[in-house]
């Protein structure tokens, strides 16, 4: 792509979940010191050495069947969760697209919702103001803007988070299965939006089971397997790979 | 990751002011009082417990009427268990946020107790109000009461910390602390003055920080003199260690909350 410093690098990343079943209220006091007796607990490796760097500008898929790792990678990248052993370095401001209206309150009404999870995601509250309108027009909901949410439907309450999470200043996007969101029209309006990301220069990083739009979408794909990196590369061979796997 | 950083970036500071907005927001939504409850409901406990305890036990004298001797520490006391019960529950409650996108943690718990403090300001209307009534005279030491509140929250805010990232492991501890809230009322003299309780166990309200906070109130709003200067140096250290320790272990544990919460 080019010499440009790396939006994203990541080195030997490893994530060890440890399940608490077995570990008692005394045991967790030494714990917390670093001397707890780290083997009588329940773990696995949901992430393991996984190595990659996603170039400034580039649209990134990351694609693996279920409980490959996928989501727990984009979570390290998005600082919701540590990893165990490796490091990663991230070059400009992220937008995570995890999981939308994470923060909406059923009881505020979609304008004050707008604020309080825009700020959440990183504006500061004079920005939101200069794009509430923009948010609006592109939620579709402007007629029950100022009803509390909890009176939206499911596509409504969608399409509101979804509208405030693009709207917010970033350059590297974090998006995990969020095309699927809306009816079809949405979802058009949605890639749209992503395409003028993409021409805009934004680094989109995309996890997603859907091979379809990695090939059409992304430029490169990392290809999950319980864990473990199985291929990283062109879109398209990457793409095939896993379609051959999952066959 | 420094202690001030949810003060000091504007951007986390307009975070806590929403997420403080939006903790009182819901709380009274669909009642018919609304948020009237936060003035109502600890004027309502000091009514009852003043009754109880002037006219059915007869307490001792304690230089002003007794209901605005209870209130005056009734008030300080609730928000402070109010606002480390918000504060233990804070992370847990706000489970879908910290799985999802990451700010610094501690906002939450700082949102919890500052939403108390403005349920605290509302609820000392009917204090003040009572002030008048019983022409209780007042000098400038009560401005005191500010320097005091802050330390009482600097407390509260160490032991929320710990309290809040411990709890996200183990439930037990938003059950246990209620209890422990319990017994450290009795411990604090709140319904009763100092001097009515055995002189061999009054050393106990010499390291209760709760205790020597409540007394402070009193010195300079009842009796409008200085407050006790080395109990009151004490109980600021002592908070700032817990604080020191408390953001610690938080900011320790803090990789780790999304995956246990």
């Amino acid at each position: 792509m080019s010499s440009k410093q790396p939006a994203i690098t990541a080195r030997n990343l490893s994530k060890l979940f440890r399940s608490q079943k077995q570990k008692t209220f005394k045991e967790m006091l030494p714990a917390l010191i670093g001397k707890g007796k780290k083997g009588v607990m329940d773990s696995f490796w949901a992430l393991r050495e996984v190595s990659f760097e996603i170039a400034k500008g580039e649209s990134f898929a990351i694609i693996g069947p279920n409980g490959s790792g996928k989501s727990t990678l984009l979570k390290i990248l998005a600082g919701v969760t540590q990893q165990t052993q490796g490091e990663f370095v991230v070059n400009g401001r992220i937008a995570p697209l995890l999981e939308l209206g994470a923060g909406f309150h059923p009881d505020m009404t979609g304008r004050e919702n707008i604020y309080l999870n825009s700020i959440i995601l990183g504006s500061t509250k004079e920005e939101t103001k200069k794009i509430i309108e923009d948010i609006i027009d592109f939620s579709e909901i402007r007629e029950f803007i100022d009803q509390p949410v909890k009176n939206y439907s499911s596509g409504m309450y969608v399409r509101l988070a979804f509208a405030v999470a693009i709207h917010t200043q970033f350059d590297i996007l974090l998006a995990d299965e969020v095309l699927a969101v809306g009816d079809e029209k949405f979802q058009k309006k949605c890639l749209a939006k992503m395409e003028e990301f993409k021409a805009r220069g934004k680094t989109i990083v995309l996890v997603t089971h859907n091979t379809k739009t990695v090939k059409e979408f992304c430029q490169r794909a990392l290809y999950l397997r319980y864990g473990k990196e199985i291929s990283c590369g062109e879109a398209e061979e990457v793409a095939a790979r896993y379609l051959e796997d999952m066959a | 990751m420094s202690i001030l950083t949810a003060f000091t970036l504007k951007q986390n500071r307009q975070l806590l002011w929403e997420l403080t907005l939006r903790e009182i927001r819901q709380r009274y939504k669909q009642s018919v009082l609304g948020y009237f409850w936060v003035i109502l409901s600890p004027a309502l406990q000091m009514v009852v417990m003043s009754f109880v305890f002037s006219f059915v036990f007869k307490l001792a004298d304690v230089g002003v009427p007794y209901s605005i001797f209870l209130f005056s520490g009734l008030l300080p006391w609730t928000l402070f268990s109010t606002s480390l019960q918000a504060a233990t529950g804070s992370l847990v409650s706000n489970a879908g946020l910290i799985r999802k996108i990451y700010f610094p943690r501690e906002i939450l718990v700082l949102s919890n107790i500052l939403a108390k403090n403005i349920d605290f300001f509302l609820s000392t209307t009917v204090f003040i109000a009572m002030m008048f009534i019983f022409r209780i005279p007042v000098t400038f030491h009560v401005f005191w009461v500010i320097p005091i509140l802050l330390i009482q929250n600097l407390l509260t805010y160490g032991i929320g910390l710990m309290l809040s990232a411990f709890n996200l492991f183990y439930r037990d501890i938003q059950y246990l602390i209620n209890l422990i809230l319990l017994l450290w009322m009795y411990l604090t003299p709140i319904m009763y003055s100092v001097s009515i309780f055995p002189e061999k166990y009054r050393w106990i309200f010499r390291f209760n920080p709760m205790a020597i906070f409540v007394n402070a109130y009193r010195e300079v709003v009842l009796s409008g003199g200085w407050p006790n200067f080395t109990s009151l140096g004490l109980a600021l250290f002592l908070s700032l260690v817990l604080l020191g320790v408390g953001f610690k272990i938080f900011k320790k544990l803090e990789g780790q909350f999304a995956d246990v919460v």
